[in-house]
């Protein structure tokens, strides 16, 4: 039985898992840090609890705190959203004892897919193609690197470096020439054991020319594990992804069909519970690998949500409370896009910018959903990650899709703080995208020395003009708008006739 | 009416011309509508609104898909009081003092040099003059409104 969630999160997942919870009929319960007193998300919650402390260590990484609050609030699950506490099987496990449901598969899978060496043999034994590479398990630095320069003759090049423990780019490394691997090796292992506490690193055979696709995963306690078909998110930037899709353009029934039975067992051999994403690299030739597995809702969730239907964080509140997962037969429909708006500065090698959201005015349409945890008037502060919002959008046909999306970043108007925007429009015509023929490294590909825009004749004139114009018209004086720019002040209001006294 | 903006590209000017409610700049022309957004022509035939901002010493404009930050620089001497003061347009810090006490200077000299925001901005002398005070000096912080110097206009 679920009756109350605490959201231990903040921002746009937040606010999607709090409006989720509306819509179940659950009470729910935020956590906000002091300087998210007055984020949307607060607002969204039936109750809201302060944190304590300054730092993200204090507050959403507080496992003691957020314990302690679920605990006084009364709250009888727990959603981690994603980040923050989300994929650490110790906090997974201490809500579980603490008799609260833990919304998201048990701590032992989380502790076996998050070990990116040990997932990769559950991986194998489970029948699920990995990247061809090897483990290398020994602690000691004077074995890891001999075992390392043993394995790159069997693994060949290009390959890459990857920490057992990481995430997020960290502790990985492509090595072209076998002169390079020991330098690259000794800094991987310095960079994973800095971040995580793990040295531990492992080859890869560096796929070139791949697409990043992944399966979505829902498993229930009624015996019932399903996917819901695939995304595609092969463009990124710094390992971090900006547009996502759904279907994959270049998917076949048959590669569909064989992933999606490639993701049920990986699920299955860990006991899953809940929604979760397998990564694959699909090579050019159509034969896939295992990368790894996300247990817990992904940011690209919603494209998935567009084409089959599935509202993934309904099902996850239900399926935590026992009850058997409610999809029936899935059918693709149509295709959907999201792409990442974030504040930061694309000219400027993607570098996080900070400011007010003077202006903040999404795009209207039918097929378009935004994601979002800032509204008009708020400060993008470099507290948190710099993502705004994501932007969805969902048409029956690819094509019609990235019309629809090119025409919605036109509309969307962003003023106060430099956003991706712009880049994000452009990425919709470049031609891989057009072609649905994208891969992992077409962002450093496209733009080698950095993207700056291509601005067509005369729209800049057309700025200055704007800007003049409202310095000589004064108009950042003018507080609302439509009264005292013209004197007219429009129809005659059936109210000023009345007489009415307040209280 | 005159303008200076600092935009990516470096310092622009701008002059503009009104005739009833419809602005001009060049070819190019402009009206202010109801809602505060701003109905653009241009001269090549290419037409849209402009949402603006004013973020600080900055406008912001949405034009076409495209944003813009255009930063407005200030016209130096203020046109009032008594031959003027001459204030910080922003919080910031007092780069560079290129006058003394006493020293004539032509409209449109650098006074002094501000940075704010890792941006640089330039306080100029709007008419000919001679300094009458320097009230900061190289490293020091400025409040917005503080009086940076003082100037006397020369007679012509």
């Amino acid at each position: 039985m679920v009756s109350k969630v605490l959201v231990a999160n903040r921002g746009e997942i937040a606010c999607r898992i709090l409006r989720a919870c509306k819509e179940a009929g659950l009470t729910s319960v935020a956590i906000y840090a002091a300087n998210d007193a007055k984020s949307l998300f607060v607002e969204l919650a039936d109750h809201a609890v302060l944190l304590e402390g300054d730092s993200i260590t204090d507050t959403y990484l507080n496992q003691s705190q957020i314990l302690e609050i679920a605990a006084t609030s009364g709250a009888d699950a727990l959603h981690p959203g994603f980040g923050f506490l989300s994929e650490r099987a110790d906090f997974a496990r201490a809500v579980s004892e603490a008799g609260i449901q833990w919304i998201g598969p048990s701590p032992n899978a989380i502790k076996r897919m998050g070990d990116k060496m040990s997932a990769r043999i559950t991986m194998r034994n489970a029948g699920v193609p990995v990247i061809p590479g090897e483990e290398i398990e020994t602690e000691d630095e004077e074995e890891a690197l001999l075992a390392i320069e043993q394995a790159s003759t069997r693994v060949g090049y290009p390959l890459l470096l990857k920490a057992s423990s990481g995430g997020g780019g960290k502790g990985m490394r492509a090595v072209d020439r076998p002169e390079d691997l020991l330098e690259a090796a000794r800094s991987a292992r310095r960079e994973a054991l800095a971040s995580f506490g793990d040295g531990r690193v492992y080859l890869e055979r560096l796929l070139t020319g791949s697409k990043h696709v992944e399966i979505q995963i829902l498993a229930d306690r009624h015996g019932r594990t399903i996917h819901l078909g695939e995304r595609e998110c092969s463009v990124q930037r710094r390992h971090q992804k900006v547009f996502e899709e759904a279907p994959c353009p270049t998917m076949t029934e048959e590669i569909r069909s064989a992933m999606g039975k490639a993701a049920v067992a990986a699920a299955m051999a860990v006991n899953y519970e809940g929604a979760g994403t397998v990564e694959f690299l699909l090579a050019p030739t159509g034969e896939f690998f295992f990368l790894e597995m996300n247990t817990r809702i992904q940011v690209e969730h919603p494209v998935t949500e567009m084409i089959t239907g599935v509202d993934i964080v309904r099902e996850q509140l239900r399926i935590a409370a026992g009850e058997p997962m409610s999809c029936g037969e899935l059918h693709l429909r149509g295709h959907a896009i999201e792409v990442r708006l974030y504040a930061e500065d694309a000219t400027n090698n993607f570098l996080p910018a900070i400011g007010p959201l003077a202006v903040f005015q999404p795009p209207e349409g039918p097929g378009i959903r935004l994601d979002t945890g800032v509204r008009q008037g708020d400060e993008v502060t470099p507290n948190y990650d710099p993502m705004l919002a994501k932007l969805i959008v969902w048409a029956p046909s690819r094509a019609e899709a990235l019309q629809r999306m090119r025409r919605s970043l036109d509309e969307f108007v962003v003023l106060g703080t430099v956003t991706n925007l712009r880049f994000l429009r452009e990425l919709c015509d470049v031609v891989d995208v057009v072609e649905g023929t994208t891969d992992t490294t077409m962002i450093d590909r496209l733009w080698p020395d950095g993207w700056t825009p291509s601005l067509p004749e005369g729209f800049e004139d057309g700025a200055l003009m704007a800007a003049a114009v409202a310095e000589s018209a004064g108009l950042h004086r003018r507080t609302t708008s439509t009264t005292d720019a013209t004197g007219d002040s429009g129809p005659v209001s059936p109210f000023t006739t009345l007489k009415r006294r307040y209280p | 009416m005159h303008h200076q903006f600092r935009s990516a590209e470096g310092p622009v000017e701008v002059t503009l011309a009104k005739q009833g409610e419809i602005w001009h700049l060049g070819e190019h022309q402009a009206s202010v509508e109801r809602d505060g957004r701003m109905m653009i022509q241009l001269a090549n035939g290419t037409s849209g609104y402009a949402t603006v901002a004013k973020v600080g010493d900055v406008w912001w404009v949405h034009f076409e898909g495209h944003t813009f930050c255009l930063e407005r620089i200030e016209p130096g001497a203020s046109e009032s009081e008594d031959g003027g003061g001459l204030t910080a347009p922003m919080p910031g810090k007092v780069l560079d003092v290129l006058v003394e006490v006493g020293q004539f200077v032509e409209p449109g000299q650098t006074l002094m040099v501000l940075e704010a925001m890792k941006m640089e901005h330039r306080i100029l002398a709007s008419t000919a003059g001679q300094v009458t005070g320097v009230h900061f000096t190289a490293g020091e912080q400025v409040q917005q409104g503080s009086v940076l110097l003082e100037m006397a206009e020369t007679e012509d």
